[in-house]
């Protein structure tokens, strides 16, 4: 029954102290919380960690979300704000990460393929691992404008910047993810000859 | 190139004025090199758009709710305490205050005189206008019972509320 109220039913139901409709909101956006918590993050534990605590933080700040943007925005922004200030903490060398020559940590990723196993890798698996290439600013935009169904506008309103910014943004992003995906099936040929 | 590029993706995500798409379209139609790039656009999109999310583990919802529930928990009790009854104790107070400070001011004589030399034996308590006093009386008792009115509201809508859930 409950999977089909809207989340600002949902919300209201939370606010009158009903902890389920919590839970169904938490079920209802927790991939790609989880998703964008892992761009930031790159390690699964602590997108995890970050994931959780953004879901705990807007619990809290509930009462004081107007609905005059989606949900989902404002949530994003929290995730947006949380992860970023988990990068400051863990000081991740964000710039290291879209280095080429750097090799990013994936861990607890690909149980679903041998990695050893070229073969079995599928463009889709390459395309995820040029994502995880990415700055966190970059891999964000494209995960919120691809999966998360927001506008360039939204974008712009969960990460506190210009609409424009956004868009030169996604479009240096898409450039960035097209170059290493083309370099990353290039090497990944060299290695099966 | 770029600018081609750029071009061609706000066109596949939608954001281009009309008389611009228009153009596009006619490039894409007429240039051989610009039709492979835009093919070449569309696929990627289809594929980015095709990312699947990642799955956080399986007791993630139950951990977020039991922290949620736990710190439920710990709350005080007078923390715990609505916060709409405190403020409409504080309303009654407020206003039972200001009602006998705007009574005992409006029954205060204001006349001038000249202060005598000894003050304490000539200080006499103001004496209080009965017609005064039961407007202002009538008032206070008005808006206690319009305050208690909407306080009694309040608790019917959200027990209603509640048994709305219950019943869902």
């Amino acid at each position: 029954m409950q999977s089909k109220l809207s989340d600002a039913a949902l919300i209201e139901q939370t606010l009158t102290g009903n902890q389920a409709a919590y839970a169904e909101l938490v079920k209802r956006h927790q991939r790609f919380v989880f998703t964008l918590a892992l761009r930031f993050a790159k390690v699964r534990e602590d997108a995890e960690e970050i994931a959780q605590d953004c879901f705990i933080k807007a619990y809290r700040s509930l009462g004081s979300f107007q609905g005059q943007s989606k949900f989902s925005t404002w949530l994003y922004s929290i995730v947006y704000t949380t992860a970023m200030t988990f990068l400051r903490k863990k000081r991740i060398e964000t710039e290291s990460i879209d280095d080429e020559n750097n090799f990013i940590r994936v861990e607890n990723q690909s149980s679903a393929y041998d990695v050893n196993n070229a073969e079995n890798r599928s463009r889709s698996f390459y395309l995820e691992q040029a994502i995880r290439q990415l700055l966190p600013d970059d891999a964000a935009i494209i995960t919120m404008f691809y999966k998360g169904e927001q506008s360039l506008e939204e974008i712009a309103q969960a990460m506190g910047m210009e609409a424009n910014t956004v868009k030169v943004k996604l479009f240096r992003a898409r450039q960035r993810l097209k170059e290493k995906l083309e370099r990353n099936l290039k090497h990944e040929v060299k290695e099966l000859i | 190139m770029n600018n081609t590029e750029e071009r061609l993706w706000s066109y596949i995500d939608g954001n281009c004025p009309p008389e611009e798409q228009k153009a596009i379209s006619e490039l894409i139609r007429t240039d051989a090199s610009v039709s492979a790039l835009y093919q070449q656009l569309l696929s990627l999109n289809k594929e980015f758009a095709a990312v699947d999310l990642d799955e956080p583990s399986m007791a993630f919802t139950y951990n977020v709710m039991e922290v949620i529930r736990t710190e439920n928990a710990q709350v005080p009790l007078k923390a715990a305490v609505n916060k709409r009854i405190i403020r409409g104790i504080g309303i009654f107070f407020s206003v039972t205050i200001v009602a006998l400070l705007v009574l005992v001011i409006a029954s205060v004589k204001w006349t001038g005189v000249a202060l005598p030399a000894n003050l304490t034996a000539h200080i006499k308590m103001p004496e209080i206008n009965h017609n005064q006093a039961r407007v202002f009386v009538q008032a206070f008792v008005f808006f206690d019972v319009m305050l208690g009115l909407y306080l009694f509201d309040a608790w019917l809508r959200r027990k209603k509320a509640r048994s709305s859930e219950k019943m869902m």
